[in-house]
């Protein structure tokens, strides 16, 4: 039953004086936009019906994961080309290094799948989902730190202040859950060197608040504030509702304002949430062969294991937008040691939710994304040894994967000089991934707008391709 | 909600449609974004937004033929059947209704009559319109308002019950609803000028300016921590606490702008007028590793130049930073002379990652300026007193002097605050190799060969913020070596040192050798095999300016090689416990060859005096023999007063420099603030090609967009020369934009909604004259913000009741026309510290250093990266006004975000309002609310009387100012009943529901009663009525 039906149910059972004919009416042209987005979209026959997004949070090393370039060996110690690096700006870490020394990966490449997708050694999970992957190797950025490529990646914008992806879905598609919210996100953390996250990169920006991200988090209370008082059981909160309702609509026949009739499908919203986010968390009633598939992690909650498997639970539920960030792989120093870390936490169970949605049907019209803000650089960061190295931020070119609802599987798409450093074949930008990942949900990119400060403001400003060799 | 809208902006359909009204608006959305002022720069031939280019001829047709829609080559394309000659393209996004087409050709069929748009033009004082139903009008504003309902046929609604009044007018003015004995008292006034006189009240009130401060600091993105990557803390409540002072003074508003914008370059600014700069600098600051900090310096301008367009202009001058604005006159070139009045503050763009960013003015608190005020007086005091015994002092020097050349020989050196002293005569400090001690400066010397040097682990323990001197007496015979240091002992060490390197002095203090650092060197080369005294001072401020380098006892001039530092050395709480040495600290390599005598550190910066009588580097006994220089003779002066003088002297020389270290010791507590300053050497702007930090086009000069003429008169081209602008009557913007965001504070909405923008693209205000008349008002009235807001709150319009009927929904659901009073939620903070105030747990205690009230755990460790856990606040601290809830700007304040606050990033001055099931939770969950409502459910019980109803009676006005009906209070009763019943069957429930809060519940009580009336006020405290302004 959607919120809407909830307050007419509401009031036809109860309001005897009834509400204004005008009121309800507008009451239920409110709901009706809130929970169904824009009129008119989806613009087209949409591929995806939501994203799962795995924000890898630190950038993962290219080098190390996909992009596979085994001449570098050959040149493994000696200092990048010039003609390489073509002056390309530097981090104020590395700007200073008097050597760029060639840091080929140590990790072994093999083929994978039917589509002969390159991974690495560090990703045998991943290897299995391989026919499901379209790598991207040619994805760049234009920002070079991580705030700000994090909230490029999150708003189409280097600086804060614009609705995050997820926000501009929910406000664009609405919700397909009348009890949990359109846009979930769950942070956990890595084994390696994090950097700062912020609420703001899934906050709405300017739009409205309601269609900012919801964090779940491992405690007591996934949703903030969600618990009722110790003492104050679930029968209490109902018969307080109740009469909270009735209070309410005593008010609304005094003042007629719609306001009011909202408020009171928003407390009934929120009690549904008591119920449903508990039921949604609880993964005790999940199989044994489940938690085996995700992991040794999946049963600590929090983990990136665990939040896949929610990831999967909330897109069976309908929730348009679920994003994970999994923090830690910020490897500037000692980046074999830890990416090998990193991949422990994260490899089996972004590979068994691809597996895991795929057996449930899901995985169809369900787009999975895994990314990091920017990529790694090919020269070291600090001393190249036979075993070690450390790579410093590199935005020109990297890679990350697609998976699901309007992607091809098995596919890499895109290419980089012999150095990783340059895209010699199908540069896609940020804005051209947000255009893809629109267009895999029927949007089109250009058409989804919200006017502010004058301007009819995009996700994707005033640039954005969609990919369109990569689509399914 | 968009057609609703323009039906009633455009007014009644019988109205001729006007240019500013009803055809700009249609032009600049669906057309200005390639044929407006960015045209010309796009190669687009045909400009709509200017009424020459409009109607000019180009390739032999006229896109606007006055009076001749037919002949109208816009009217042509917009009709157009063939699709891909119709304007707007298909591509462009943008189509044209049927409405906006008849628009169009109507005022065309009219004359297409032009107008300059309104916001640009000088607001005329409008005469108040003559209206039929006189009764209804208060004052001036009622006859605007109501000439425009009697226009459109409609009537205002009845004046609000007394009850409703007081609660509204009490909420707007402090930002607190009545309490029951000040709502009884306003009931039995039936005096005729009664709510006046609680107008007066409220604007009195030192709540009002804490009521008014908060939208100010949205707008200012006014916040406790830096924001970017790291978000480390930043000190800038003081500025705050300035601008609650300002409003409670009734600053008027042209000062309360020029202090703000450039109350630095005021003539003998204040302290003060100092510290209210400090709101340009409340934008964000990054301190992330590895940045480019001329990239950040950039951003930092244009947020500045953002944030005052949008407060005082009401522009989005932002858009012209990448190109010419698309749609208002302003051009990039414009943008940028903009820019330049705000490019020349002697900053970096990389901020420091602990604490304020320079520049800086310390900003003692009203308290500490009175502590400071009675160390002064009493500092005068004791000086006084040695003056008037100078002339007996001075005989019993004379003779003590005369006495020395019998004593053996002393040396002087400052007192107070001395860290650590190293004479270096016969006991050495523990050391490396072999020191030999030889004949020395001081006494005796160490002579180090290169290898050896000196170790002592527990002194010199200073950070980057700390202030200390280092002073010693070196006799070089190396040119590459290390005098002294504290720094990890290897070639780029962490630390500080003061080195040789070519022959010169050089200095460095650094977190990392390379990017956080501070570097300088002598320009002068040291002269070896000669002693040299050397000393450093350093104000602990992470700037070079903030070092000094003596030689030989004078200030040496030195050439700075890097000012970056920015991180200490106990970076991210790492512990930093390496060892001051002497003759060593750069690694093995560069140990100190010669000699090296009296080393001295202190935890505060010697004078310049001090350091030059250091120098002297005689005995009191060698001085004294001969005819003394000045910086010998204070050494006598000094020296005597402090140890050989008679007890009397010594005692006042004791107690002044007792209070002189009190003095420092205070003037270190001293919050600081950003302010804004001009650079010495001013800095050059160019246009910036896209935007891009590092894509310099032309140089500019400081300048305003054209169409608004000049800066006043006598006005230098800096930035108080662009403040004075804002306040001038040439300015058509600052007045309006100011009165239209207390509209919106006051309505929910401004008379022009887009409240940020008042651009060819904002909104056609509600009523013009109006907002006019206001703004002239104001500014007739000298800028006087509680003159104006009292203007508006006892006019007729104000006092309306808020109740709806069907039909005005229907009509006017946003209640633009003003047939009703204003009713909506009440913004964030309101909510929590109205319930805080029902429970009498608010605790007013102005100003002063943010504060951490309730908030679940773990909200900032998830997301940040090192050191900065949010540690709740005890006592008074969890119940203040929510103004001084610490703003981190990573992770804001959760339950403010979740009332739609601003989320300080940014310039915010539109008030936003959603209705979400995440509300409901944290008003039902959030443990602020369930003690908040524990409490009222004790006032119910120890105030309300004995029965039940009075009880519920007393709760219920508490919360909302009215009694409840009699319905309301049958289901509050019931409720009551419920809860009674729900507790007592498990008494265990209670003492889990009593325990949530720091505050203990009343135990005289009934344990299962108070939880039972708590659970009542819960749901009182959850009503729509009590968050909303009705």
């Amino acid at each position: 039953m959607t919120p809407l039906e909830i307050t007419r149910r509401h009031f036809f059972s109860r309001t005897s004086t009834g509400v204004g004919a005008a009121a309800l009416a507008s009451l239920l042209g409110r709901e009706a936009k809130a929970a169904g987005g824009l009129p008119g979209l989806p613009h087209f026959s949409p591929k995806a019906r939501r994203v799962i997004y795995l924000f890898q949070h630190g950038a993962p090393s290219q080098l190390d994961l996909f992009d596979y370039k085994p001449d570098l060996a050959r040149v493994r110690g000696q200092e990048l080309p010039d003609s390489v690096r073509m002056g390309q700006r530097l981090t104020g870490m590395t700007a200073y290094q008097a050597s760029f020394p060639t840091a080929s990966s140590i990790f072994k490449f093999s083929r994978c799948g039917k589509g002969g997708i390159w991974l690495s050694e560090l990703l045998p999970h991943t290897a299995k989902a391989a026919d499901d992957l379209c790598v991207i190797r040619s994805l760049h950025t234009d920002a070079i730190n991580h705030d700000p490529a994090v909230t490029f990646f999150q708003t189409g914008f280097q600086l804060a202040g614009r609705p995050s992806i997820g926000a501009w879905v929910s406000y664009g598609l609405g919700s397909e859950s009348d009890e949990l919210p359109a846009f979930v996100v769950m942070v956990s953390q890595g084994l390696g060197n994090a950097q700062a996250l912020a609420d703001r990169q899934w906050s709405s920006g300017f739009l409205p608040t309601r269609y900012a991200g919801v964090k779940f988090r491992a405690s007591a209370d996934p949703v903030l504030y969600l618990s009722n008082p110790d003492g104050y059981e679930r029968e209490a909160r109902r018969r307080y509702l109740d009469d909270l309702a009735r209070l309410n609509e005593q008010k609304l026949n005094d003042s007629q304002d719609p306001e009011i009739a909202t408020r009171i499908a928003q407390y009934e919203m929120a009690f549904r949430m008591q119920a449903s986010v508990p039921e949604l968390t609880d993964l005790s009633r999940e199989p044994e062969h489940i938690f085996e598939m995700y992991g040794p992690d999946a049963r600590k909650p929090g983990t990136y294991a665990a939040n896949c498997i929610l990831a999967r639970r909330l897109a069976e539920r309908g929730v348009r937008f679920i994003q994970l960030f999994h923090r830690g792989w910020d490897q500037h120093n000692n980046l074999p040691r830890e990416i090998a870390k990193q991949c422990m936490q994260t490899d089996q169970p972004s590979a068994a939710l691809i597996l895991d949605l795929k057996q449930r049907g899901l995985l169809e019209d369900t787009l999975v994304v895994w990314g990091g803000e920017f990529g790694r650089t090919v020269y070291s960061q600090g001393t190249l040894t036979e075993t070690n190295y450390g790579r410093d931020h590199h935005p020109r070119c990297f890679s990350i994967w697609m998976a699901g609802g309007g992607v091809k599987g098995g596919l890499t798409y895109g290419e980089t000089d012999d150095f990783s450093y340059n895209i010699v074949q199908d540069p896609m930008d940020v804005h051209d991934l947000h255009a893809t990942i629109l267009h895999c949900l029927g949007v089109d990119h250009t058409r989804l707008t919200f006017k502010f400060q004058g301007r009819h403001y995009r996700l994707t400003d005033i640039h954005g391709r969609v990919a369109q060799g990569l689509l399914a | 909600m968009g057609a609703i809208w323009l039906g009633i902006l455009s007014m009644a359909a019988a109205d001729a449609a006007e240019f500013n009204r009803d055809v700009r608006p249609i032009l600049s959305d669906k057309c200005f974004g390639c044929h407006g002022p960015d045209a010309t720069a796009k190669k687009i031939p045909l400009r709509l937004d200017s009424e020459a280019a409009a109607k000019a001829e180009l390739g032999g047709r006229r896109a606007i033929v006055d009076g001749k829609p037919d002949e109208s080559e816009l009217i042509k394309r917009i009709t157009a059947e063939n699709k891909a000659r119709r304007m707007p393209p298909i591509t462009s996004g943008h189509t044209l209704s049927a409405k906006e087409i008849e628009t169009l050709r109507e005022w065309i069929a009219k004359g297409a009559k032009w107008q300059q748009h309104w916001s640009f033009l000088t607001p005329a004082r409008p005469p108040a319109p003559e209206v039929s139903n006189k009764a209804r009008v208060r004052n001036a504003m009622d006859q605007f308002v109501l000439a425009r309902l009697e226009k459109e046929g409609l009537t205002p609604s009845r004046e609000a019950s007394k009850e409703t009044l007081i609660r509204r007018v009490s909420l707007d003015l402090t930002g607190l609803g009545p309490t029951p004995a000040e709502i009884d008292s306003f009931l039995e006034d039936r005096s005729p000028n009664a709510y006046e006189k609680v107008v007066d009240r409220l604007l009195a009130s030192p709540r009002y300016g804490e009521r008014m401060a908060i939208r100010w600091l949205d707008a200012a993105r006014y916040a406790d921590t830096n924001g970017y990557q790291y978000d480390g803390e930043r000190v800038m409540w003081r500025w705050r606490d300035w601008v609650i002072d300002a409003f409670n003074q009734n600053k008027p508003f042209d000062r309360f702008t020029l202090e703000q914008i450039a109350g630095d370059m005021l003539p003998n600014a204040t302290a003060g007028q100092k510290m209210a700069t400090g709101f340009n600098r409340n934008h964000r600051g990054n301190t992330e590793d590895g940045i480019v900090p001329e990239e950040y310096a950039i951003e930092y301008v244009v947020d500045r130049v953002e944030t005052t367009s949008a407060v005082f202009l009401g522009l989005t001058m932002g858009c012209g930073r990448c190109h010419n604005h698309k749609y208002d006159p302003i051009t990039q070139k414009e943008f940028y002379q903009f820019f330049a009045y705000f490019n020349n503050v002697p900053e970096s763009g990389r901020a420091m990652k602990y604490g304020n960013s320079p520049p800086l003015t310390p900003a003692p608190t009203v308290e500490q300026q009175a502590q400071l005020g009675e160390l002064e007086r009493k500092i005068r005091t004791i000086e006084a007193e040695i003056a008037h015994h100078a002339a007996a002092t001075r005989k019993a020097q004379a003779a003590w002097e005369r006495e020395l050349k019998n004593a053996s020989p002393v040396y002087w050196s400052p007192p107070g605050m001395r860290d650590a002293h190293f004479p270096l005569d016969d006991n050495l400090p523990a050391h490396a190799g072999s020191p030999a001690i030889v004949e020395g400066k001081i006494g005796r010397a160490a002579l180090l060969d290169g290898k050896s040097y000196f170790e002592v682990p527990a002194a010199g323990q200073f950070d980057i913020d700390d202030r200390f001197t280092l002073a010693g007496w070196f006799y070089p015979e190396c040119s590459a070596c290390s005098l002294m240091s504290r720094m990890n002992d290897s070639p780029k060490g962490k630390g500080f040192g003061v080195h040789l390197g070519n022959g010169k002095v050089f200095v460095a203090i650094n977190s990392v050798w390379e990017t956080d650092a501070i570097k300088y060197e002598s320009e002068e080369v040291l002269e070896q095999g000669k002693w040299h005294h050397i000393a450093v001072t350093y104000d602990g401020s992470k700037m070079a300016a903030g070092h000094t380098l003596y030689v030989d006892g004078k200030p040496a001039r030195v050439h700075v090689l890097q000012d970056n530092l920015y991180r200490p050395f106990r970076n991210a709480g790492a512990r930093f416990t390496v060892p001051f040495r002497i003759g060593a600290g750069n690694g093995s390599g560069e140990r100190f060859r010669g000699r090296v005598d009296d080393v001295h550190l202190y935890a505060r910066m010697l004078k310049p005096e001090e350091i030059e009588s250091l120098a002297v580097g005689l005995s009191l006994r060698e001085i004294a023999a001969r005819r003394p220089t000045p910086a010998g003779q204070r050494q006598l002066d000094w020296y005597f007063q402090h140890e050989a003088a008679p007890s009397e002297v010594r005692r006042r020389w004791k107690q002044l420099h007792t209070l002189l270290e009190e003095k420092e010791n205070l003037e270190r507590t001293f919050p600081t603030v950003m302010v804004m300053a001009e650079s010495p050497v001013p800095k050059d702007t160019h246009l910036l090609i896209r935007g891009q930090y590092d894509k310099k086009g032309e140089k500019v000069q400081p300048g305003l967009p054209a169409i608004f003429g000049r800066l006043p008169e006598g006005a230098g081209n800096n930035r108080l020369g662009l403040a004075s602008w804002l306040i001038s009557e040439k300015n058509p913007l600052t007045a309006r934009v100011t009165i239209n965001r207390f509209w919106q504070m006051l309505f929910g909405a401004g008379l022009v909604k887009t409240v940020e923008d008042f651009g060819l693209q904002g909104e056609w205000p509600s009523h013009p004259d109006l907002l006019d008349w206001l703004a002239t008002e104001f500014v007739r009235t000298g800028w006087d913000v509680k003159a104006i807001l009292k203007t508006i709150v006892i006019s007729a319009t104000y006092r309306q009741s808020s109740k709806a009927t069907p039909e005005l929904l229907q009509r006017d659901p946003e209640n633009r026309l003003l047939a009703r009073g204003p009713r909506f939620r009440m913004p964030a903070e309101m909510v929590r510290d109205n319930a805080l105030h029902a429970a009498g747990l608010l605790k007013h205690r102005p100003g002063g250093p943010s504060v951490k009230p309730y908030q679940p755990a773990g909200l900032w460790s998830e997301l940040i990266m090192q050191d900065m856990e949010y540690v709740q606040s005890k006592g008074d601290d969890l119940y203040r006004r929510s103004l001084y809830t610490f703003w981190k700007r990573t992770v804001a304040p959760p339950m403010m975000a979740n009332f739609d606050s601003a989320l300080r990033e940014t310039c915010t001055v539109r008030e936003n309002r959603t209705n979400t099931p995440l509300q409901a939770l944290n008003l039902m969950n959030d443990v602020t609310f369930v003690e908040a409502a524990r409490f009222i459910g004790q006032r119910m019980m120890r105030e309300g009387g004995a029965d039940v109803e009075a009880r519920l009676r007393h709760g219920f006005r508490l919360v909302t100012g009215r009694a409840p009906s009699a319905a309301e209070a049958g289901i509050l009763r019931g409720s009551l009943q419920y809860h009674r019943d729900y507790f007592a069957s498990k008494p265990e429930r209670v003492k889990a529901y009593l325990s949530l809060g720091d505050s203990p519940p009343d135990t005289t009580l009934n344990g299962a009663e108070l939880a039972a009336y708590g659970s009542v006020a819960s749901l009182m405290l959850n009503l729509d009525e009590a968050i909303t302004k009705e």
